[in-house]
């Protein structure tokens, strides 16, 4: 063999050994497998391509010159996951801590450049230490390269953030800003500051499971959309959720034979919702039973748990599901509620991505906690996101649906294409209760039994309004069906919208209340 | 460990007594607020050290209806 075949022989296998056998021994004793474990599991067998490995820093400061960075400390390259190409970059703890400089920047963006230009998904795997501090302004304005190309490529390829290791500092906002991040429960970190320097700049003691784990963000800040037990489990749960997506935003999402009929009846829904008005019920009973075999992919499970977001399929065609759960919080719109809902529905619009609407909800949250907390512009963010989305959009109306969480949940003309309400629903502005002590505020103070007239045009009010009659016969609602029909008709509707085509003037962007 | 409600409303009855025992997402309370029954789910597992509201009490975000231990 020639010598410089040999050499390159030599130099793919040092590199390759990543940062020696101490730090990758490090590595599983933490519980996390290598960047290239990862990889090699990540992609379907021998289709993986590796690029940039040979690139390095030029820093000569602190010591560096004589530093070798296996990969920058970042491995890059493209592969196919469930046979479609993706690309990836995944961080190498084990080479410098996985820490983030000019370089390991440069290759990230570029990576994300590509894949926008392919037009295919692109997955970064985090497990860093942070910013390679001995390069300085290099590694602060690689950041920047690293945030302008995937912003670049936001809406146009899915990007999805896998939290493996920790990923703190200004770094976390490149997770953040991918459409969604995955974190390991026990090794996956994220914050704009780790607890050294919380406890530095603000005298605080915190550990960082406590700042930075998954309770923080799956539960408290909705920064993470899936909690993942380990690297296995994140992985194929990533390439679960890949298979819902397509390439990128010129392609719809692959249809697929379920084998679940879309005729299906489904008998089980008539009854199931309480009878009595003010009783919740778990809204996961009602989803399960019409999306395609009962497979429902959630997004943030357990955050804002008032509403329900996720993936199916029905009749094989993939479908972002948006739902109110009356057993938290009785269902109301609150501010976390709506932007879970307003990004996921944005989401769906940009990724060709059918959206199923379907509601039991008596508001949004009222009151001064929710008031100054701004629940006017969080609300409104959810009316923006399903008036400008062009994707077919069927609602179905399962019991209350007042006021403004009528039109929140996409009403008619608020954005649906198809509407429908169970027997059970009552959709109406607001409540006998409100509506008969307003209407009829005079005539009950001056009533000789107040009581009882109150009673009386309460009901009477309800007898009118609290019904899906009154909207069905303005053709606010398409069809009132039984329940067990659900299914088949949200299937007609998105065969009906497959091909739905919207054409609306040109302007740079809505002014979302962001 | 405080459970709090969620949201503003009037309790309408405790599901626990004191010394009981709940395992985490047990309903410990119900809440009547925006025209439905709201759950109050325990936070975590635990026993029922103290219980600080009665039904019929108006309570908040920031209203403490009981303490696990």
């Amino acid at each position: 063999m020639r010598k410089i075949y040999e050499e390159l022989a030599r130099k793919r296998e040092q590199i390759k050994a990543m940062g020696g056998e101490k730090a990758v021994a490090g590595q599983k004793k933490a519980g996390k497998w290598t960047a290239r474990e990862r990889i090699e599991y990540f992609f379907d067998s021998g289709t993986f391509t590796e690029i940039g490995m040979f690139v390095k820093h030029r820093i000569t400061a602190f010591g560096m010159a004589d530093k070798d960075v296996p990969a920058e400390g970042v491995v890059v390259g493209y592969g196919k996951v469930n046979g479609r190409m993706v690309m990836a970059a995944a961080e190498d703890y084990t080479a410098m801590a996985g820490t983030f400089g000019e370089y390991h920047g440069k290759k990230f963006a570029q990576a994300i450049d590509m894949a926008k230009e392919m037009g295919i998904p692109f997955v970064g795997m985090n497990d860093s230490g942070g910013a390679r501090l001995q390069e300085g302004m290099d590694t602060l304005e690689a950041y920047a390269w690293l945030f302008r190309s995937q912003n670049l490529a936001s809406g146009i390829i899915p990007q999805i953030a896998l939290l493996m290791g920790p990923c703190l500092g200004g770094q976390a906002y490149h997770p953040v800003m991918q459409d969604f991040v995955f974190q390991c429960r026990k090794t996956g970190f994220m914050g704009i500051a780790g607890p050294a320097f919380v406890k530095t700049q603000l005298g605080i003691d915190i550990d960082l499971e406590t700042l930075c784990g998954i309770e923080a963000h799956a539960v408290k800040s909705g920064c993470t959309h899936v909690v993942v037990e380990d690297d296995r489990d994140c992985l194929d749960k990533t390439k679960e959720l890949l298979a819902f997506l397509p390439q990128n935003n010129g392609e719809k999402p692959a249809r697929i034979d379920t084998g679940d009929a879309a005729g299906r009846p489904v008998p089980e829904l008539d009854g199931l919702v309480p009878e009595h008005s003010l009783m919740p019920y778990d809204m996961h009973e009602i989803i399960h039973r019409i999306v395609d075999s009962g497979y429902f992919f959630e997004i943030m499970p357990d955050f804002a748990k008032n509403v329900i977001i996720g993936f199916a399929r029905f009749s094989g065609r993939v479908t972002g599901v948006v739902a109110s759960q009356p057993n938290w919080m009785g269902g109301v719109i609150d501010c976390n509620a709506a932007d879970k809902v307003a990004r996921f529905v944005r989401f769906c619009d940009l990724f060709n991505i059918p959206l199923v609407n379907i509601h039991d909800t008596p508001a949004f949250m009222i009151g001064p906690f929710e008031e100054w907390k701004g629940i006017l512009r969080h609300g409104a963010k959810m009316l923006y996101a399903y008036i400008d989305a062009t994707v077919p959009k069927v609602t179905v109306i399962i019991r209350k649906s007042f006021a403004g969480a009528y039109l929140g949940m996409c009403c008619k003309d608020t954005g649906a294409d198809m509407v429908f309400a169970w027997p059970e629903a009552t959709v109406t502005i607001v409540g006998a209760e409100t509506a008969a002590s307003v209407i009829f505020a005079k005539e009950i103070k001056s009533a000789g039994n107040p009581e009882e007239v109150k009673a009386k045009r309460i009901q009477e009010y309800r007898d009118l309004y609290e019904n899906p009659y009154r909207a069905a016969e303005r053709g606010y609602i398409d069809e009132v069906i039984m329940p067990h029909e659900t299914r088949q008709r949200i299937c007609a509707a998105l065969d009906l919208l497959e091909n739905k085509s919207v054409a609306r003037p040109w302007r740079k962007y809505s002014n979302i209340n962001l | 460990m405080n459970v709090t409600a969620p949201m503003v409303g009037k309790l309408v009855s405790l599901s626990v007594e004191v010394g009981g025992r709940v395992r985490k997402n047990d309903v410990v309370a119900t809440v009547e607020s925006m025209k439905m029954y709201v759950r109050i789910y325990a936070p975590a597992d635990g026993a029922v050290k103290e219980i600080k509201a009665a039904p019929g009490d108006l309570v908040n975000p920031e209203s403490v209806l009981m303490v696990l231990e």
